[in-house]
């Protein structure tokens, strides 16, 4: 029986060896339990491929092994792939405390948003304590980090950390943790550090040094500011967005009866820093980038040349749709595709719409809960 | 394993805390017991495992048997083999791939043959679901298996390992589950603690002692007899009476277990239950939610407890009659349905048990919930305390079986068509692509325009999909569209093309799709065209119709899939297989296939210190359908674009007039390959220009080079195209240059077989 196992479990403490398999425990610092479940969450909000599963789970690691709280840590799964949105998420609470819940985390006292991109998709701090802090990868300032996370009251840090990553020759996910351990308080930058040093070592042992430097640089260089909330206003509760259909207007069977309705999706957010820019003064219009480009993204026009048929013609970049894998630029003869740093307007202001008649992408809100996106 | 079991079980030994999920605690356990065979599938969620398990073997840590099957059907039938053969055998799967092997489930209990099978729970197609629900596991109730729970990551491990003991009690001797749920358990990190010593698991479960052996040639037996009336119904009873002995056997080897670990297990975990007036009972990690809200409800007054079966087969029938005798008001939560049945089948179950006994005068309730992996709140449970209260105070049950957490929808209000209108039929048909037959009716002659003029021409698939950045399964499949007049019918089979393309309720599609799993994809395509001609023939259909039926699989689907593939060549039917090849089961994660060359790096043919990358050379699935004799096989890359198109045009051709034609398109991976993701043409031409992968087309039979690197002055050594991807960097290394050496070896052999077919019409 479950009491039986409790009341069990110092003596069982008496009779391990009291050695945890990768690290001594630090003396634990508390934790701030101030949501309603007791619990000290953390959401790491990101797109599959930048290391956020990896470094929620070092977070956790560091404050369950390094320093003896208690923790979870689990992700958000889908049929998702590189470039789709991710969650993490990591629990904590006090040792003597059991975790017993799998469900996502719902309120968090801390967000960390691993990519820009997303705050324009993606309600990422949706259900964020009004006590709690955003953390964002970017180089604006906290100010300007606030009107785009739309956040009302709370802290918001600033970080640069695709800068930081790119100078140390590492990953982004290592400078946000450096951040998160900054701005949660409690965990001991010596515990994470000696995560990073185990978890890497044995696989990537040239990777380590440059890991911890990205994570000590996180770890001093992100900049808060704390905003009070206005008078009479609330913070955002999560929300449970429902589904499209129900059971009583779906289809049966599951089918679906919208032929190429992914037309609908905005993929901006699966870019990662690049983009492929289109000079229509260098392109000789031969097509080669369409027939490598995964996306469909590339937009062409036909025009009548006399008795020998069509030709074709590039008008452009449906922005939209394009993943900046930059195969388009890899296979153009003539330097009419170039990779550039993406920055910021730039998609807009040079989109050309395949789809003229579609909608602005909808801003996908209350995404906390569920399998994907539930917006249509 | 008599002398182990009357050995008195050793003090609590020595362990280690450490932070681990459930799919990790499995694989460490199954490490610790050292299994000889693991025979397995790749199949979300349960992959990670034989994963784990793979790179504890690279770097020497155990040494079971790691053997990749060819299906989940395979890999059962490896199991059982390997457990006829007296030795430890351990297999771990979920959902479709449970189902897929369902049918050998009943073999091994009957034959009494002992093994382990984790299940990771998860939803059983259709339509395709990756996540957590309990509907596989309800498959495996009428098997003859025992069936252990585990809640969480530490009861994976400690079931895992009274797994082993409990199986091959000789009173028992009968396969085990162990079943946990997909992600929430699977694939969540908690606190555990393990022991330090792999022996304290080795002297707890003891060395195997055989029943039966296959593999003693001075006593020989006849395993699995021709068995009828009146023979098999004692058969049938001796493995009743198994599981009765299992019955009394759960609680003896939970204490033993717990005299080492010092955890207490029970075949049913009561959480509140000595006073309880209101309960809910759950399986697995939804359970230990509901605790918290009983928690909660116990501060408020309410006396809520929470039952939970930690053992499903045999069935704790006695335990829940117990437990339940004061209870005014149950609510059984289901992950799974008995469609039709009025309640799922843990309901049946545990209404059988009360009827037995006649003081019992509990309420109960039953709701399917959580399904396809929806999240168990806190809430959800407050719900179900709620319907037990109100029950309870009642007196009555309103609405003994209904589903929690359905959304109605609104029939008025239908969403707006946001997608692209059906493709007209002139959209389809450029005119510019024509197909002459050769004057001495051979072969075919193409008249194309070159691919980048057909770049306005109406696409098979709109953008939107979310494939990774720089995926080359797209502009493979739209090069081959491009070849293809008219309308076209599609068969997707399982794979990242399909998974990425059809997120409901969104379709990437704009012709007609259908999925089916992968082991039957060319089955049910043939089903269709055979459908599509007899309406013809009845005239059902417009006459003079015309679709061109194409199946798209993966690699992966054509391992799986090579029956059904073959049954349908064999069979002739009039449809185009396309496969595009990238080297692996990239869908779950890049585990190896069996087109994933020598050598090569994946997650189920790690590299270290006891093996470098895949064991066993990639297959030549090209003339494996060609010598099925059909009439059309070809190979192609995006690189090669008015290649692929001409070849496109000739494959229809020959769907339409003589049956079918197969395709192998290799595509480059740039997530699982290791490479940048713009360089994915770059690297699938240089797999030509070694001749790893030649360009080539087999025409009723005869053999046709259509791009010869050697010829044209452009054959570089396989070794450059390896130096382009991470997942082959390390064959460039001399401490590997024999895997290298014999994977060039292979690679020409093949080519120089190719270049005599092609100079020979009877090869």
């Amino acid at each position: 029986m479950r009491l039986a196992r409790l009341q069990q479990k110092p003596e069982r403490a008496a009779t391990s060896t009291g050695r945890t398999a990768r690290q001594k425990p630090a003396p634990a610092l508390a934790i701030p339990e101030n949501s309603a479940d007791g619990f000290f969450g953390i959401r790491f909000e990101s797109i599959g491929g930048l290391g956020a599963h990896l470094a929620g789970h070092m977070l956790a690691q560091a404050g369950v092994l390094g320093q003896g709280l208690n923790g979870a840590h689990f992700s958000s799964y889908g049929s998702e792939k590189k470039g789709s949105p991710l969650k993490s998420f990591v629990r904590f609470c006090a040792a003597d405390r059991e975790i017993r819940t799998s469900s996502p985390i719902e309120n968090p006292q801390v967000v960390a948003v691993f990519h820009e991109a997303l705050t324009k998709s993606h309600d990422v701090t949706a259900g964020l304590s009004a006590t709690g802090a955003a953390i964002m990868n970017t180089r604006s300032t906290p100010d300007e980090a606030r009107q785009r996370l739309g956040l009302n009251a709370g802290t918001v840090a600033v970080v640069d950390a695709l800068g930081i990553a790119v100078e140390e020759g590492s990953r982004v996910n290592t400078a946000m943790l450096g951040a998160v351990t900054q701005i949660c308080g409690f965990i001991d930058p010596e515990a994470v550090r000696e995560t990073i040093r185990q978890t890497l070592s044995h696989r990537y042992p040239n990777l380590v040094e440059a890991n911890l430097r990205t994570f000590d640089r996180g770890y001093q260089e992100v900049r808060r500011k704390t905003y009070r909330a206005a008078a009479g206003t609330e913070p955002a509760a999560a929300e449970h967005v429902p589904p499209a259909f129900g059971y009583l207007d779906a289809p049966i069977g599951g089918a679906v009866l919208d032929p190429g309705n992914t037309i609908v999706k905005d993929l901006t957010a699966s870019r990662q820093g690049f983009i492929p820019v289109f000079d229509s003064e260098a392109c000789v219009h031969c097509g080669v980038c369409d027939l490598v480009c995964p996306d469909l993204c590339l937009v062409w026009e036909e025009e009548q040349q006399g008795d020998e048929g069509p030709a074709v013609r590039l008008r452009g970049i449906d922005y939209r749709y394009c993943k900046g894998c930059l195969k388009c630029s890899e296979a153009c003869p003539t330097e009419a595709m170039v990779s550039m740093r993406e920055e910021e307007g730039y998609a807009d202001d040079h989109r050309v719409a395949l789809y003229a008649w579609l909608e602005p992408p909808r801003f996908e809100s209350g995404v906390t809960r569920g399998t994907s996106d539930g917006s249509r | 394993m008599v002398q182990a079991q009357e050995k008195k079980p050793r003090q609590a030994a020595a362990q280690v805390s450490d932070f681990k999920s459930g799919n990790e605690m499995a694989a460490l356990s199954a490490k610790q017991i050292n299994f000889h065979v693991m025979g397995y599938y790749p199949i979300t969620p349960s992959t990670e495992i034989a994963e784990l398990l793979d790179q504890m073997k690279a770097d020497g840590e155990h040494q079971i048997a790691m053997i990749p099957a060819d299906g989940e059907h395979g890999a059962a039938g490896l199991c059982y083999g390997a457990s006829t053969g007296g030795g430890r055998v351990f297999n771990a799967t979920s959902s479709q791939g449970l189902l897929y092997s369902l049918e050998q489930l009943p073999v091994q209990s009957a034959t009494r043959f002992p093994m382990v099978l984790d299940l990771v729970t998860r939803s059983v197609n259709g339509p395709l679901n990756i996540r957590g629900d309990h509907s596989d596991l309800y498959f495996t109730l009428n098997t003859g298996w025992i069936i252990l729970l585990a809640r969480e990551p530490q009861a994976v491990y400690d079931m895992n390992i009274i797994a082993v003991r409990l199986g091959e009690r000789p009173e028992v001797r009968l396969p085990v589950i162990v079943a946990y749920d997909g992600f929430f358990t699977s694939h969540q990190s908690r606190r555990v603690n393990y022991f330090e010593d792999d022996q304290t698991v080795q002297e707890f479960i003891g060395p195997m002692t055989e029943a039966l052996t296959a593999l003693d040639p001075r006593h020989p037996v006849t395993i699995g007899p021709y068995m009828n009336d009146p023979d098999l119904i004692n058969n049938k009873y001796q493995l009743k009476l198994a599981m009765e002995a299992a019955q009394l056997a759960v609680p003896k080897v939970f204490a033993e277990y717990a005299a080492i670990s010092g955890r207490h297990y029970a075949p049913v975990d009561l959480y509140c239950m000595e006073d309880a007036d209101v309960a809910v009972l759950l399986l697995n990690s939804a359970a230990e939610t509901a605790k918290d809200v009983a928690d909660r409800l116990r501060e408020q007054g309410v006396r809520a407890g929470v039952v939970s079966p930690n053992v499903i087969r045999p069935f704790p029938a006695q335990e829940l009659r117990d437990a339940l005798r004061n209870v005014r008001a149950l609510v059984i939560g289901e992950r799974a349905d008995a469609y039709g049945a009025h309640g799922g089948n843990i309901t049946h179950e545990v209404k059988s048990a009360l009827k037995e006994d006649p003081e019992n005068q509990t309420l109960c309730l039953t709701r399917i919930y959580g399904l396809g992996g929806k999240d168990f709140y806190d809430e959800d449970a407050e719900h179900f305390f709620g319907l037990a209260l109100a029950a309870a105070d009642s007196g009555r049950v309103d609405e003994p079986f209904d589903y929690h957490g359905v959304t109605p929808g609104d029939p008025t209000m239908a969403p707006a068509k946001l997608g692209l209108p059906p493709l007209r039929k002139e959209e389809t048909v450029t005119g510019l692509i024509k197909v002459h037959v050769d004057e001495d009716g051979d072969g075919l002659r193409v008249e194309a325009p070159p691919a980048w003029q057909l770049v306005t021409r109406a696409k098979r698939f709109a953008p939107g999909h979310g494939a990774c950045p720089g995926c080359g399964i797209f502009p493979a499949l739209d090069q081959f569209f491009k070849g293809i007049e008219g309308d076209v019918v599609v068969l997707y089979q399982t794979g990242c093309a399909m998974v990425v393309t059809t997120g409901y309720p969104y379709s990437s599609h704009r012709v007609t799709y259908i999925h089916n799993l992968f082991q039957n994809g060319a089955s049910t395509l043939g089903g269709l065209v055979e459908m599509f001609h007899e309406r013809l023939r009845r005239g059902e259909l417009p006459s003079g119709e015309e679709i061109t039926f194409v199946m798209v699989t993966g690699d992966g689907g054509m391992d799986i899939g090579m029956g059904a593939a073959i049954g349908a060549a064999l069979r002739n039917h009039h449809m185009i297989i396309v496969e595009y090849d990238n080297q692996g089961y990239m869908n779950t994660g890049s585990q190896l296939s069996y087109s994933t060359p020598l050598g090569h790096l994946t997650s189920t043919s790690h590299v270290g210190a006891a093996q470098t990358g895949k064991a066993f050379h990639h297959k030549d699935t090209p003339q494996i359908m060609a010598a099925t004799n059909i009439p059309y096989v070809f190979t192609a890359v995006e690189g090669f674009p008015d290649d692929l198109l001409i070849k496109a045009a000739k494959s229809q051709w020959y769907a339409r007039h003589l049956g079918m034609a197969y395709c192998k398109v290799l595509i480059s991976c740039p997530l699982n390959w290791r490479s940048e993701d713009k360089t994915g043409t770059d690297v699938v031409q240089a797999a030509v220009d070694c001749s790893f992968f030649p360009l080539y087309e087999i025409e009723r039979g005869i053999t046709r080079i259509t791009y010869d690197p050697d010829e044209l002055g452009r054959r570089i050594p396989a070794r450059s195209w390896l130096e382009m991807m991470g997942k082959t960097k390390h064959l460039i290394k001399p401490e590997n240059k024999a895997e290298l050496d014999a994977f060039e070896a292979e690679v020409n052999r093949r080519w120089e077989r190719l270049k005599a077919m092609h100079e020979s019409p009877l090869l």
